[in-house]
């Protein structure tokens, strides 16, 4: 007789995948600072990493090893995707630990799970719902590897988005754990049509010395493509050819999906890609029903792996879950000196994959204006006269990044942090002074289309450091 | 050595005997072009050895070694500020001092290039030099003295930076104050920049064609020097500074209505003038003494800085014997703790990278061509900005460091030893220049391998490596000039 479980819960209430194609998945790693090389690239290590090997044929774990080689594409040159495990957790009383259950836990009969997923990328442009992809697995309870077919009303007959699988992971006697697993999709590109349209919706002429794949020597075969799957002809949708300019409506900056410059604005190359996000759910189906569910996103793969952008979505999440605010003895002296370093290592680590020169405006041999930059964006948006960020003689990329690294490294002395009066605040992003430009983090643009700036419990936390009068070694000793 | 500028320093004596200047002076001013000799009562006593030109650029290189020394003394000060022993209820205003203090010396930094800009308009030479202990009490303030922040100490800056004119019982409680400190009368900052004031506005003493616009290009400009440092109320999180927060006044100089307007600024930010007004150095120390004032009222025991001796230096080689401490600010106190002694001399290597950057930076010009992307000059001030921030971190930790063997910092702790180095000369070819920050910066790789072993246990291991890393990659930029700046030479003699 199984005790009666009182909640349950999905663990981590949000996972996110990486796209690839390898049938392989990623093998678990950790990503450390070396303390030998303080300033250098971050280590991937699998040390003690957990990674759990999945016979999908099966939907047994097979193994759980830790110390696995960790490689990002396999042999064949294909990326490895990352595919994360959902786990259900539970407990039995108001006054239980949350534990991670078992199949000693659960009766496996009992449990129920659905996987919906979309991709609404071209229903976020077109408004059009016909142009919604969505999946839905329907509720299950046994093990097989699932596929999640993204279905469209425009879609041309018989065909899907791939958007990946799903699994129920069969707990064992060796490894009774309850899992769920999402496994993303290729990474592929999908379109409307084989050859390559124009804006103007006439066909690119092939140029069959050019491109051997010429089909016909008459248009230009998409290489871009997978397949064709949306429909654009006169009984199905407009995303392809979709053309908009800007507007409050849209996006900050609008156009951004694949496509080339039209008489009215950005015309739409109808790709669609097979990212997407959704929610698993699990239903517990005993004297009482229980429920839970997580959510998951499918993105494209890290290629830079060893380094972390300045401002993340854990950042987001903490400040959501969190506050912006922080009260005194919400973190040691220690921890918010450890905070202010890594906000300072992921400085430099943004910087070493930055062209500060050409983000910064410079002249780039004849030209003043070589790519799009906050500089060319305040102009844009504001008629603010096209003025570089910085002097144009300091902002050599490794000059940059190493004045960044002597930062982090008399943070490691234990001084507390002196430089908080030019971290950018939330409502300084559209100080377009000279002044205002200049604060940090410098040369980016956030998601709402102006200056970037880190969260406000990022900020405070390197404020609340500031306010020390003592080192940190100091006070260790 | 600073004999040879007190024989010429008549600025300090206030009442000028008019009848003592020399014909030889006299025949000098007289004799520019066609103007007229100006009336003896109008004259001004200048050495028989100078012309005005000379004369005004004599005054510059006075200005620059007080404002070196003010800069290093106020430094030092603010990081003697703090410790465990403070207690809790003081710790903000205390922090708020720290932050007040440490941005007057910022802004000294910036008068310091301010004059070299000058310097630079009207062709003199450029100085980071400045007076070693002890003393040339003959044209600073007071004696240079390195010493924590006290009552006493706090008055002779006041003193140092309050305007001529300040009077009041107030005035003479702290005058009394600072000249005990002191041990003589404490000189005032705005009596040399009036008397700069007045001599580079002076048509007679330095003519037109001494200002030379062209050396624009070979100015510190607040563009590269400014960064985000500027108004500090954008920063002033801690509301340490008044609401109409000073300016970092660092300024470009093309003329001399531009050089006055950029000297009378800084005499500004230095006294509590009209303009000055809150945000002056003078207002901004005599509140801090006023506050401490009220708090040692109530608490007589309240001491906010660490005890960090007088004047510590450090010596080629460690001494076997260690005297005892002594708190007179004539007195120098040696370093004899085996670790303090490499921190201390790693600090004072770095200090000179400092100073030499910023002698080296003021010899490379951003011509048109080369503003417009990177240059060697921002590579330069990027080192140097790296150095004031290691420089930073060092003086955090030699204040929490013993001072002797095996003493106990919480009771006698070391401090920042900033001793002038032998040398702020820098070679004559611009390879050659950079090769000789390689040089410093293999100097300090030496001492961060020695701290690395005699540190392997404690915390401040991570800073060692930090700064070794860093270190590593500042060489790379270094060797690619060095290699880029050889590469240009050889096709110039090919």
């Amino acid at each position: 007789m199984k005790r009666e479980l009182k909640e349950i819960r999905l663990l981590p209430p949000l996972a996110i995948s990486r796209l690839g194609s390898s049938p392989e998945p990623l093998n678990n790693y950790d990503v450390v600072v070396d303390p030998k090389d303080p300033l250098g690239f971050r280590q991937i290590t699998s040390a003690n990493a957990q990674t759990i090997l999945v016979d999908t044929s099966t939907g047994e774990v097979s193994d759980i090893c830790e110390g696995l080689e960790v490689t990002f594409k396999d042999e064949e040159g294909r990326v490895r995707p990352v595919a994360p495990f959902i786990e259900l957790w539970g407990r039995f009383g108001d006054d239980d630990e949350w534990s991670h259950l078992t199949r000693d836990d659960v009766d496996l009969d009992q449990l129920h799970w659905r996987a919906r997923l979309g991709n609404v990328k071209a229903f976020r442009r077109t408004g059009d719902v016909k142009d919604r992809i969505l999946a839905d697995s329907e509720w299950f309870n046994d093990h097989a590897f699932r596929e999640m077919h993204g279905k469209c009303d425009n879609f041309l007959p018989g065909k899907v988005l791939p958007l990946g699988h799903v699994q129920f992971i069969k707990p064992t006697e060796q490894f009774p754990h309850i899992r769920f697993r999402y496994t993303p999709a290729e990474g592929k590109v999908y379109g409307s049509n084989w050859f390559v349209k124009k804006a103007d919706g006439s066909y690119q002429p092939a140029n069959s010395a050019d491109d051997p794949t010429d089909s016909g020597s008459y248009l230009q075969h998409d290489l871009n493509i997978a397949d064709v799957v949306y429909n654009s002809g006169p009984d199905g949708g407009k995303w392809a050819g979709y053309t908009e300019s800007s507007g409050s409506a849209l996006t900050i900056p609008a156009q951004i999906y694949a496509g080339q410059s039209g008489a009215n604005g950005w015309v739409s190359s109808g790709y669609l890609d097979d990212e997407c996000d959704g929610i698993i759910e699990v239903e517990l189906r005993g004297k009482q029903k229980l429920s839970a569910f997580s959510r998951i996103g499918a993105g494209p793969p890290a290629y830079a792996p060893d380094s972390f952008p300045i401002r993340t979505v854990f950042d987001e999440l903490e400040q959501v879950l969190l506050g912006w605010q922080i009260d005194d003895g919400d973190y040691t002296d220690e921890e918010l000196q450890h905070e202010t370093e890594e906000i300072i290592r992921r400085a430099f680590e943004t910087i070493r994959l930055m062209n500060t020169t050409v983000m910064n405006g410079n002249q780039v041999g004849p030209q003043p204006d070589i790519a799009s930059t906050m500089v060319r964006q305040d102009r844009g948006d504001t008629e603010r006269a096209f003025e570089p960020i910085m002097a144009e003689t300091i902002v050599d990329n490794l000059a940059v990044r190493a004045l960044h690294q002597n930062i982090y490294a008399s943070l490691s002395s234990g001084v507390p942090p002196w430089f908080i009066s030019v971290i950018r605040k939330f409502d300084e992003i559209g100080d377009l002074s000279t002044e205002g430009r200049r604060k940090m983090p410098a040369m980016m643009r956030n998601a709402d289309g102006r200056y970037l700036t880190l969260t406000r419990r990022q900020r405070e936390k390197i404020r609340m450091a500031s306010k020390r009068l003592t080192s940190t070694t100091e006070k260790k000793r | 050595m600073r004999s040879r500028f007190a024989r010429h320093l008549q600025w300090t004596k206030r009442e000028l005997p008019r009848e003592g200047v020399p014909k030889s002076a006299r025949a000098m001013l007289a004799s520019f072009g066609d103007v007229a000799a100006p009336a003896p009562e109008e004259q001004r006593a200048i050495s028989p050895e100078f012309n005005g030109h000379q004369y005004a650029i004599f005054l510059l290189h006075v200005a620059a070694e007080v404002e070196h020394a003010l800069m290093a003394e106020y430094l030092f000060a603010a990081y003697t500020l703090g410790g465990p022993q403070v207690d809790g209820k003081h710790v903000d205003v205390v922090r708020q001092w720290q932050e007040v203090i440490l941005g007057i010396a910022k802004e000294e930094m910036g008068h310091l290039c301010s004059v070299q800009n000058v310097l630079r308009l009207i062709s003199g030479p450029i100085s980071f030099d400045r007076d070693d202990y002890p003393f040339g009490a003959e044209f600073y303030p007071f004696s240079f003295t390195l010493e924590k922040l006290t009552l006493d100490s706090l008055a002779k800056y006041v003193v140092a930076e309050a305007p001529l004119d300040w009077s009041g019982a107030e005035a003479e409680e702290i005058r009394k104050r600072a000249n005990e400190s002191a041990g003589s009368d404490v000189n005032q900052v705005a009596t040399l920049y009036h008397l700069m004031i007045e001599t580079i506005n002076n048509v007679l003493l330095v003519h037109d064609d001494a200002f030379r616009a062209d050396t624009v290009s070979m100015q510190a400009s607040w563009d590269e020097w400014g960064r985000g440092y500027t108004h500090g109320q954008r920063g002033n999180e801690t509301h340490a500074a008044p609401a109409a927060t000073p300016e970092l006044i660092i300024e470009v100089v093309d003329s001399r209505a531009a050089a006055v307007d950029l000297l009378q600024r800084i005499a500004e930010q230095g006294e509590a003038t009209d303009k000055g007004g809150e945000t002056s150095h003078f207002k901004r120390f005599l509140n801090i003494y006023r506050a401490w004032s009220a708090i040692a009222k109530k608490d007589p025991k309240f001491d906010p800085s660490r005890p960090v001796v007088t004047n510590p230096i450090v010596e080629d080689s460690l001494p076997e014997k260690q005297a005892r401490i002594d708190a007179s600010s004539t007195a120098t106190n040696t370093i004899t703790d085996p670790t303090t002694f490499y921190w201390a001399h790693l600090l004072n290597v770095r200090y000179r990278m400092l100073l030499t950057g910023l002698m080296h930076v003021f010899h490379v010009a951003g011509s048109l061509a080369s503003t417009t992307k990177p240059s060697a000059r921002g590579q330069l001030i990027t080192l140097i900005f790296s150095e004031m921030y290691k420089v930073r971190a060092l003086c955090g930790l030699l204040v929490t460091m013993p001072v002797h063997r095996g003493g106990d910092p919480s009771k006698h702790s070391a401090g920042p030893p900033f001793q002038m180095p032998y040398t702020l000369d820098i070679p004559e070819r611009e390879s050659d220049r950079w090769r000789w920050h390689r040089d410093l910066l293999f100097a300090a790789r030496d001492l961060l391998d020695e701290l690395a072993v005699r540190e392997k246990d404690s915390p401040r291991l991570a800073y060692v490596l930090s700064m070794r890393d860093a270190d590593t990659n500042t060489m790379a930029i270094i060797e690619a000039m060095i290699a880029k700046l050889d590469k240009v030479s050889a096709e110039v003699t090919a």
